[in-house]
């Protein structure tokens, strides 16, 4: 559950979730659940020529299982934070 | 069930009732929207007719026409949204894209010429457009709430691999009180050795069934009160990249992908030990079933 805590943490900031029909949308993450189901909120598509369909989305679900990456804001990625769930994780938590 | 749309007219009753649902397996209704119409893929809409999204699918059902139906599992709907801008589309929608059981490119360009002809397992776009452009946050609520009653159905783990542990074999380790996780039975080996027999991914992979008979055990009740799982556990450890692919890549771990990491692992030029001064540079992942 460590990926699903740490997407929590993520809640509010600024990500781009790839699909693996290639279709990246970048939006705020609203919220995330034990399946990764991403909400995103504010999207907006990548590449706009190749999906224009898409443009006039504001929010969306994303199913978990068709997710392919999710680009994070450095910002957001607190390695020494990381590290130590990790390691707790690793206890067995 | 196939992926994809697929015609739907199996509808309960004599009147233009509810669409027939499999109630045995426990799918429910959840909500009735009379006055939806339906665009498929590039199509324009079609006559007005009500859509019900159960506990499993999203079900359309015309309200002029008894034999004409559609019907999408949540399990083959990898996105939804609410679409308001006239550009894209000319009335608010419900917007989804559908995943379909194969990668084509070529359907695009030749769905439009011959509408007729149109293979319904091939669509990958569909638009519910309700006559009333203000239910459409709460269906995408409705819609949101029912997807994540659909997680991904979950692979039988095959048991010919000798690196998991059967579940027999894991009585014998907890019944040994043991409560940490073993690494291997070899704790010494490294990573990088893998000569002779022995199996390199043993040493990095564990199984354990957490069932009933595990139900004593004290560490592992925590695990479970924090979670509720009471199947399959998988921990995997791997590079942070392996593991990001993997999260990525969805909750739900198969087997499948287990056997990718575990290849992922035999290509790491780890020449680390395996034990837990060396556990922060790889990430462990915990996965309930």
């Amino acid at each position: 559950m460590l990926f699903f805590s740490y997407f929590k943490d993520l809640v509010g900031k600024e990500v781009t979730v790839e699909l693996k029909n290639d279709l990246a949308i970048r939006g705020t993450l609203h919220s995330v659940d034990q399946y990764l189901n991403i909400k995103l909120e504010n999207t907006r598509v990548v590449d706009q020529d190749k999906y224009p369909h898409m443009l006039s989305v504001r929010n969306c679900f994303i199913r978990g299982s068709v997710v392919r990456y999710v680009q994070l804001p450095p910002e957001g990625v607190d390695v020494d934070l990381l590290h130590d769930a990790t390691r707790r994780e690793a206890r067995g938590g | 069930m196939a992926p994809g749309l697929r015609q739907f007219t199996e509808r309960r009753g004599d009147v233009a009732g509810e669409p027939v649902l499999d109630t045995e397996n426990g799918e429910e209704l959840r909500h009735v929207q009379a006055g939806v119409s339906i665009a498929i893929g590039n199509r324009s809409p079609e006559s007005p007719g009500t859509l019900y999204i159960s506990t499993k699918k999203v079900v359309w059902l015309s309200d002029v026409d008894r034999t004409k139906g559609y019907a999408v599992d949540f399990l083959s709907i990898s996105l939804h949204a609410v679409s308001r801008d006239p550009e894209a589309y000319s009335s608010p929608c419900i917007y989804t894209q559908i995943e379909t059981g194969e990668d084509e490119e070529e359907s695009e360009g030749s769905d439009s010429e011959c509408s007729d002809a149109l293979d319904l397992s091939k669509v990958t776009e569909m638009r519910l457009v309700p006559s009333d452009p203000s239910q459409l946050d709460s269906l995408f609520r409705i819609f949101c709430e029912c997807a994540e009653l659909n997680p991904e159905p979950i692979e039988d783990a095959e048991e010919e691999h000798n690196w998991i542990f059967s579940a027999d074999q894991l009585t014998d380790e907890t019944a040994e009180g043991d409560s940490e996780w073993n690494f291997s039975q070899n704790p010494t080996s490294s990573i990088g050795h893998s000569n002779g027999d022995h199996d390199l991914a043993r040493t990095v992979l564990q199984l354990q069934i957490n069932d009933h008979r595990f139900e004593d055990a004290e560490e592992m009740e925590d695990e479970r009160d924090s979670d509720g799982g009471h199947q399959a556990k998988v921990r995997v450890y791997c590079s942070p990249a392996v593991a990001w692919w993997i999260a990525c890549s969805g909750a739900q771990v198969s087997m499948a992908v287990v056997n990718v990491v575990a290849n992922e692992i035999h290509k790491q030029p780890y020449g680390c030990s395996l034990n837990e001064s060396t556990l922060p540079s790889g990430l462990w992942l915990n996965y309930d079933d």
